[in-house]
């Protein structure tokens, strides 16, 4: 039960998530599953709107619909599968995050596989392991659909090959600080729940509910409002559009992150195994 | 012997309920002990505070010196506790090598490892199967292999042999006599004649409390002893019959066709002569324990 840390024991843990994805026959059935809706998205939305945005008649209205969304700089972008990509993965990870990470130490408890890993790890290694594992698998993904969207954008105008790799790794560094709270919130509340379906539904109740109470709260008090910044994925809306400042795009997740940890190892530590 | 594991006045509470009361304890190694009780005696409270899974109301509990669930005591304590489960997805040499690799294992190790605490509990052939596939004694036995990996100091089991059939319960109690020698093994069980074959040392709970009993070869240090017997057949006047050995002091019906002799001792071996009468009189015995069985030392206690 005591806060040591042992990073062979974290990476062992961590690896074992990995293996969870790729390994198992569950796991591989949710991969292909993803790999398949990632296609129709590449290939429809993300396809048309490329196809959309280069045509000259096109532009202005691109320019128009993007600039009222706070979503100029995009255009900029001379990969332009890279920007409706980057818009595509800000919604679909963090809400694919939800569902993937709801089951994170929950179920392993309920069982009590996790008595038979907690007589060999501490709880916090347990803690940080699991996290670490789940966001890997979720960078993992991130990291295919990139090189899937690369490809494309190369076979479309191949000049773009050293572009895209600077704006793919750019991108990926960025979804490393989009994911980490969503994966950290998920942490915490697999210490609460009792199921990993409870998990997904409290996850669901308090980006709903929550955005309901705090924009009541701030109604009436309206310092109340930095309560927003509790919710991961706050500052999506900023980085989406290349707004954000460097506190928003990477300070903040840092903070909320490191908060819902802290926060699911003092309740971990306390849980009955 | 070195102790093991000390409780001082240990007290674990859930809301009103006291599940243990006060416990003060040691265990030192050597020969495995026994954890026994009723239902809802606090045997499984006492295992998870052992183990670290939950933590004590009040009270102390030192293990090799550390705390109960330190870094400390991974590869030195290892588990099974009750009704926990492997995770059905995944093969048992996977999650085995996985809980090897986590005691610092490398990944060569943990192969030979794995196989070498499945083979002592029978199952290397299903290295390679998914724990879900295999039945509710397999499941068991794989369950028992992990809590060996590592040749840990002190090895809890929690009821062990619940489930299995007597083959495979006899292999079990069979590996935990072979084992003992650098293994302090702590057994719960509802069975007591198993723990009486394998245990000397027997806490036993109940609604919380905490009493020590010595299994049959520490009875002797009394001036009184016992034999128990137990007959094949309900046969008449067996009590007033044995009461006309000589050295005999009291005899009672323990229970159906059981009866418990108390006598002096003496220079006379009374076993023999006991023998002998059951032979002029016809009876049929199934055994004659010297001492009581740990089976009345509980009934008797827990009717007082």
């Amino acid at each position: 039960m005591t806060g040591s840390i042992n990073s062979a024991r974290i990476a062992q843990l961590a690896l074992f998530e990995l293996t969870r994805m790729f390994l198992t026959k569950r796991g591989l059935i949710a991969l292909v599953a993803f790999v398949v809706v990632w296609l129709l998205i590449l290939r429809y939305p993300i396809g048309e709107a490329v196809s959309l945005l280069s045509e000259p008649g096109f532009t202005s209205l691109a320019q128009d619909i993007f600039g009222s969304l706070g979503l100029s700089k995009l255009l900029d972008w001379p990969e332009a599968e890279f920007a409706m990509y980057w818009l595509a993965a800000l919604i679909g990870f963090p809400t694919f995050c939800l569902f993937m990470c709801s089951d994170q130490t929950v179920e392993d408890r309920e069982r009590g596989t996790l008595r038979f890993i907690s007589l060999r790890a501490t709880r916090l290694e347990i803690l940080i392991g699991r996290f670490i594992g789940q966001l890997s698998v979720l960078l993992c993904l991130v990291a295919i659909t990139l090189v899937a969207t690369f490809t494309i954008m190369v076979y479309r105008e191949p000049s773009l090959f050293m572009g895209g790799i600077n704006r793919a790794v750019g991108v990926f560094i960025q979804m490393i600080f989009v994911l980490s709270p969503f994966v950290a919130l998920m942490s915490l509340i697999n210490v609460i729940a009792r199921s990993s379906r409870l998990s997904f539904v409290i996850a669901v109740l308090f980006f709903a509910l929550g955005n309901i109470v705090v924009n009541l709260l701030a109604w009436q008090i309206s310092a109340l409002t930095a309560l927003n910044y509790v919710f991961p994925g706050m500052q999506i809306e900023l980085i989406a559009g290349q707004n954000a400042s460097l506190m928003m795009a990477y300070g903040l997740p840092v903070i909320q992150t490191g908060l819902f940890l802290v926060l699911a190892h003092t309740l971990f530590v306390r849980r009955a195994l | 012997m070195s102790t093991l594991i000390t409780a001082k006045n240990l007290s674990k509470s859930y809301g009103e309920k006291r599940a243990l009361n006060n416990l003060n304890f040691e265990i030192k190694q050597g020969a495995p002990v026994a954890l026994v009780g009723p239902n809802g005696a606090g045997k499984t409270t006492l295992f998870s505070l052992l183990c670290g899974y939950i933590t004590p109301s009040s009270g102390s509990l030192d293990i090799l010196g550390h705390k109960p669930g330190s870094a400390q005591l991974f590869n030195k304590l290892s588990a099974l506790p009750q009704d926990a489960q492997l995770d059905p997805r995944f093969n048992i040499d996977t999650q085995l090598s996985f809980y090897c690799k986590l005691q610092g294992f490398s990944t060569k190790q943990s192969k030979i490892e794995t196989l070498r605490v499945l083979d002592l509990v029978g199952l290397k052939e299903v290295a390679k199967h998914r724990a879900g596939d295999l039945s509710h004694g397999m499941k068991k036995r794989v369950t028992i292999a992990q809590a060996l990996i590592g040749e840990p100091k002190i090895v809890m089991l929690d009821e062990a042999t619940a489930g299995l059939d007597p083959i495979h319960a006899r292999e079990v109690r069979t590996l935990v006599s072979e084992l003992c020698e650098h293994t302090t093994f702590i057994l719960s069980s509802h069975d007591l004649t198993e723990l009486e074959r394998l245990c000397s040392h027997v806490l036993h709970l109940n609604n919380g409390i905490l009493s020590e009993h010595q299994t049959k070869a520490d009875q002797h240090s009394e001036n009184k002893q016992y034999y128990t017997l137990l007959l094949t057949e309900n046969y008449h006047n067996v009590e007033q019959q044995l009461m006309t050995l000589g050295g005999v002091k009291h005899v009672y019906m323990s229970q159906h066709k059981e009866y418990v002799i108390e006598y002096q001792q003496s220079d006379e071996l009374l076993d023999i002569a006991l023998l002998k009468f059951c032979h002029v009189n016809n009876w049929q015995y199934r055994h004659l324990v010297n001492g009581h069985t740990l089976e009345n030392q509980i009934f008797k206690q827990e009717n007082a």
